[in-house]
């Protein structure tokens, strides 16, 4: 297993590389399956598109893991995504591309650190403070773009983010390999990620064992505004619009995706492999959703019942696991 | 009439358990306990935290099936499925004002078993008529608002309020959990009036005390329980003296060779003046390389005063730590200067269940391992797999979480922590074994000789006593929240005992 | 009463003096009759709301899912009022019902957490409501005449359908202060440990909150039919939160136990005076949504502070810890 701090909990004699993770074990499946039994899910091209839609899903989850190690959670992502979107357009002719893309990012990462301070400072709830900051996010966007949409002049540097490709590899799923990896970094080799897991594993224990709580709250949100931003800047590049209504339910799908990964929504648990596999169910899922020709109401209704029937399995996960493991290894003393 | 005559008529028998046992996963809360209440008669119940007096009395009051073993109210046998029950059936229990709501009003609280009993349905609300529940609160001597909300009351008036609730109803059975915890001289009077009254209309009893000189005074017979059994079974009061009953409490003690400290030495650890929350001040002072027990029975306060040390509870003041100081209360501060610290509840104060044993072991260290903010994991494996093989880690798998070990080991993986600290000048220690197994209770023990030998000033706060005498060059005897008695390491346990019982002689 | 819980009371009415009397003096036209009138009118909806998640507050829950309920309560109610008449509009309620008793199942028997169970619900019910009303589309009240004129011709003073939410308001408040189970809920929410040991079933109690809330948030969601002469699946958006927020400055406690409908109300209007009062000034109707948006954050530091300060008026603790 890759993160540390994710101890494992079955005594086995197995080298930890013999032995896959469940999660991994489940995606694959999810794949097979959906190969063998959807039209032209297995096709290149489609594959391709899943991959898009699970990096800029991806990156932004990344900071919903985060929020979610500490025992938190995030509801002002796609409220703040959009309110940058617009911030990005309309900065463009003063700015340049590079400037209204640093901006909006900026922007978000503020609004990170505010929802932080709350938390962190004030003892706000979690839930309380991110879905107020959603409302001023989202009710600052539509502001400010009056309402409707307003298109970016078409120009390459800007849809770069979200439609280039480096060495045949589109843009936003080489932006999302370097998320994970900065997420696997800080989760596993960074102070600052083992302070995370700490306070969200027990913050009493935490405070006794000398560290400073609010400060790694705060740092958290902050964090996870910056994996935000970055998701954000590639959705406005590809939309090539300030949109006030980007991504509505850009936290439910991050918040899913964490959840069906494994990471326990009470905190102090988790890794990147978990979150890229939570996302890539999460997109598989959608796009099967599109493919099958159903309405996209059913995209809703599985994610509401994957977010709960994955919080509900969590708890027999552990036993999953090892159901999975004493069939691809056998039984052992 | 006749003055010859013997008490030969015992009362009848109200409630008779018999070789109950009940474990908790591996742990085992009572192995083969024995208890027998009697109609109009005070049974106390003494034993030590751990002794499995709570999980008794969850069982009596329906909370927790026993997994063997046999209940009998008033000779028929019962099994209760839950709380509701057990109250139905008369069996009334008073908690240590635990189970008030706060932001309800008094007659709320007054009521609160009424109100849960039967369907939640729409139906009007079940209160005590008000001239009944002022009749309640005059019984147990209080005069409140019935309409005022708990939230506001003194501990003692909640104290009060929780025991007129339960003595209102018809009760067959009182259960009386430490009732005299939060009341003063006068109050606890007044409860006892209440209790004997009780008595006098035919109810049992059974009172939960620490406090020799209430259950001298107003009990009849005494139930005394160590680990899990029953060692003195329903023996009528004074019958034996303090001293056997904290003996038979704290189980036979082994008169240990005195270690001899390095009592020459510098104080390390020192705090002149200290507030703690509750008010007392407090002068404490521990050396380098020596070990100080802070002894007292279950509620003395020696936890907060040991907490205090170590930066880890609220209070006034200033503590030094050789030449530096830390505010009472600055945990972070203390941790810096290298003052490590074991709560006493190792699960919601000590252990991160879902890290693994070396991120539970490196948590007050981290700075040690790393690099502007990398953090170095070879480093701090190199650093703490050494450190959980010295404690004999079982399994030793410094990468399992820590909720996968037992008690004895996760209790290692705090031990580790405070070893890991890169500066530790200090080690404060709350119930450092409670829970904990033999081997690791030895592996621990071992672990604090061989840190205090090194010159760190070591300060344990334990109700087992013979760990204090296992391990102290120095005890201080703690009662009603302040340092009471100082005695030397060579002081002898029936001294340490009698110290504690609240008496120069017993 | 104490003033710690007065004062948690106070801060509604206070707080629609106060803004009455900034809108008053910046936005001519306020203190009219015809606006108090449609203040009355507009606030229900979510007074309605406001009050059900008050149950779910009150029992230390959470529900963000209440404006999907209404949501879909109000289509199908509409879809059922078109086939049997306006007495379809009942069904709102059972649908609401209905949706709380699976969120109270979540809660209390399966023992996730609130926001958890209901943010699934949440998803999961604004998807059902696009299924049942082809990908969102209004579906229009045959009887659009007689309903709207329920919401909005008064009879003495206030429409029939405003009586009515009125009429569950004070329902609402009898439950708490004079029957068994609101004083169950509000004991759950005191001490959630205790009411077990005094023999109550604290997963029934769940259960039995978010069932209220459904129920409020289906009363919401015929109104809203009934107003708009149509069943929209895709209103309520965000409603949730407005309702939390009414809640909150209604002096409903986020730790549980103190809960008052009369309070709650008026929480509800003062949210509805500032987004009219907002209206009125000619500030943009998405600034107002940012003005919400800081009353949520608002509530939130208060109920922080306001807990700091029972916290410090308390009694020290016991000296052992």
């Amino acid at each position: 297993m890759s993160s540390f701090p994710l101890g494992d909990r079955g005594p086995s004699s197995m080298p930890a590389i013999l032995r896959p993770p469940a999660i991994l074990i489940v995606t694959a499946l999810l794949f097979g399956l959906a190969a063998l039994a959807v039209p032209r899910f297995g096709t290149l091209g489609n594959i391709e598109n899943v991959l898009r839609i699970a990096a800029i899903l991806g990156i932004v989850a990344c900071g919903q893991a985060i929020v979610v190690i500490l025992a938190g959670i995030e509801f002002s992502f796609g409220a703040s995504a959009a309110l940058a979107s617009v911030v990005i357009v309309m900065a463009l002719p003063a700015t340049g591309v590079v400037g209204a893309f640093l901006l909006g990012g900026l922007l978000i990462v503020a609004i990170g650190m505010v929802n932080g301070l709350l938390v962190a400072r004030f003892s706000v709830p979690p839930v309380i403070a991110t879905l107020g900051m959603l409302m001023i996010a989202s009710g600052l966007a539509a502001w400010l773009a009056g309402g409707l949409p307003i298109d970016a002049p078409p120009s390459d540097t800007f849809s770069w983010p979200a439609r280039g490709r480096v060495l045949g590899i589109p843009v936003p799923i080489l932006i999302a390999a370097a998320a994970f990896t900065l997420l696997h970094v800080l989760l596993a080799r960074s102070r600052l990620g083992r302070g995370w897991y700490l306070v969200g594993a027990n913050a009493t224990a935490a405070r006794l064992a000398g560290l400073s709580v609010p400060r790694l709250v705060f740092s958290g949100y902050a964090v996870a505004g910056l994996f935000c931003a970055l998701g954000a800047v590639i959705l406005t590049s590809r939309v090539a619009s300030g949109q006030p209504m980007l991504a509505p339910n850009l936290p439910f799908e991050t918040i899913a995706a964490c959840a069906v990964g494994g990471l326990p929504l009470g905190g102090g648990r988790g890794n990147v492999l978990q979150v890229v596999c939570g996302v890539l169910i999460v997109a598989m899922l959608n796009n099967i959703v599109v493919l099958l020709n159903l309405p996209t109401a059913y995209q809703l209704i599985l994610l509401g019942t994957l977010v709960v029937t994955a919080v509900l399995l969590q708890r027999d996960w552990a036993f999953l696991g090892q159901a999975v493991r004493l069939l691809t290894n056998g039984r052992r003393g | 009439m006749n003055g010859e005559l013997p008490m030969t008529i015992e009362p009848a028998i109200a409630l008779a358990m018999r070789d109950i046992a009940k474990r908790y996963g591996a742990t085992c809360a009572l192995r083969s306990a024995d208890l027998t209440l009697r109609t109009g008669r005070v049974h106390a119940l003494l034993g030590e935290n751990g002794a499995g007096k709570s999980t008794l009395v969850k069982i009596i009051v329906g909370a927790v099936k026993p997994d063997s073993g046999s209940v009998a109210l008033a000779g028929r046998p019962v099994a209760f499925r839950s709380v509701a029950e057990a109250i139905a059936a008369g069996i009334v229990p008073i908690y240590q004002h635990l189970s008030l709501f706060p932001e309800l009003s008094v007659l709320d609280n007054l009521s609160a078993f009424q109100l849960a009993a039967g369907r939640a349905g729409l139906s009007r609300k079940a209160l005590v008529p008000r001239d009944e529940a002022r009749a309640w609160l005059t019984r147990v001597g209080l005069d409140l608002d019935l309409d005022r909300p708990v939230s506001l009351l003194s501990l003692g008036e909640r104290q009060l309020l929780e025991i007129a609730r339960g003595v209102g109803r018809n009760c067959r059975i009182l259960v009386l959990d430490e009732p005299t915890a939060a009341l003063n001289g006068a109050e606890a009077e007044r409860l006892f009036a209440v209790v004997r009254d009780l008595c006098a209309g035919g109810a049992a009893v059974l009172f939960i005390s620490h406090k020799f000189d209430e259950i001298e005074r107003l009990a009849d017979e005494v139930t005394v329980l160590r680990d899990g059994a029953t060692v003195i079974d329903a023996a009528p009061i004074g019958r034996h003296d303090r001293a056997t009953l904290v003996k038979a409490m704290l189980g036979m003690q082994v008169e240990h060779e005195h270690r001899s400290g390095s009592a020459q030495a510098e104080p390390a650890l020192v705090a002149t003046g200290v507030r703690v929350a509750a008010g007392q001040p407090l002068d404490l002072a521990v050396r380098a390389g020596e070990i100080v027990g802070l002894a007292g029975l279950v509620g003395s306060g020696a936890l907060a005063i040991a907490a205090t040390m170590a930066g880890a509870a609220a209070g006034r003041g200033e503590i030094s730590v050789g030449q530096e100081r830390f505010a009472v209360g600055d945990r972070r501060e203390a941790v810096r200067l290298g003052v490590a610290y074991v709560p006493a509840d190792r699960h919601a104060e000590g252990l991160f269940p879902p890290v693994s044993a070396i991120g539970n072991a490196s948590a007050s260290a981290l700075a040690r391992f790393s690099t502007r903010g990398i953090l170095g994991k070879a480093r701090e494996r190199s650093a703490i797999e050494p450190l959980l093989r010295r404690l004999y880690l079982h399994p030793a798998r410094p990468d399992a979480e820590a909720a996968s070990f037992s008690g004895g080991n996760q209790q290692k993986l705090l031990i580790a922590r405070c070893l890991a600290l890169p500066n530790l000048r200090a080690l404060v220690l709350l119930e450092p074994t409670r829970g904990v197994d033999v081997a690791a209770r030895a592996m621990i023990h071992r672990a604090i000789i061989e840190m205090a030998r090194t010159g760190v000033a070591v300060l344990i706060a334990s109700s087992d006593l013979d760990e204090l005498t296992a391990l102290c060059d120095r005890y201080l005897v703690v009662r009603d929240g302040a340092i009471a008695q100082e005695l030397p390491g060579a002081a002898s346990t029936e001294a340490i005992m009698a110290a504690l019982a609240g008496k120069a002689a017993a | 009463m104490s003033p710690a819980i007065a004062s948690r009371l106070l801060i509604a009415p206070a707080g629609i003096l106060a803004a009455g009397l900034v809108f008053a003096a910046i936005a001519p036209g306020f203190l009219s009759l015809g606006n108090a009138g449609s203040i009355a009118g507009q606030g229900w909806v979510l007074v309605l709301l406001a009050t059900g998640q008050m149950f779910a507050l009150a029992a230390r829950g959470f529900d963000i899912s209440v404006g999907a309920i209404a949501a879909l309560a109000g289509t199908l109610a509409a879809m059922a009022a078109n086939s049997f008449g306006l007495v379809g509009l009942l069904a709102a309620p059972l649908v609401g019902f209905a949706c709380g008793t699976l969120n109270g199942w979540l809660v209390g028997r399966l023992a996730l957490q609130p926001i958890v169970a209901t943010l699934g619900s949440l998803v999961a019910l604004k998807g059902v409501a696009l299924l049942v009303s082809d990908d969102g589309q209004a579906v229009p009240l045959v009887d659009a005449g007689h309903a709207t004129s329920l919401a909005f011709d008064p009879v003495l003073g206030l429409p029939p359908l405003a009586w009515l939410a009125l009429a569950c308001v004070l329902e609402a408040q009898f439950l708490l202060s004079h029957a068994t189970l609101g004083k169950r809920i509000l004991m759950l929410g005191a001490n959630p440990e205790a009411v077990g040991l005094v023999g109550a079933d604290a997963g029934a109690l769940q259960i039995r909150a978010y069932q209220l809330c459904g129920l409020f948030a289906g009363l919401a969601g015929a109104l809203m039919t009934a107003r708009a002469g149509a069943g929209l699946p895709t209103e309520g958006a965000g409603m949730e939160l407005q309702a939390i927020a009414a809640a909150i400055i209604g002096g409903t406690a986020l730790s549980g136990g103190v809960a008052n409908a009369i309070a709650v109300t008026a929480g509800a209007f003062f949210v509805q005076v500032v987004l009219t009062g907002l209206n009125l000034t000619g500030v943009s109707p998405f600034l107002a949504q940012v003005t919400v948006g800081l009353v949520i954050l608002g509530s939130g530091l208060m109920d922080t502070a306001l807990r700091s300060f029972l916290a410090r008026n308390r009694q020290p603790k016991d000296i052992s810890p």
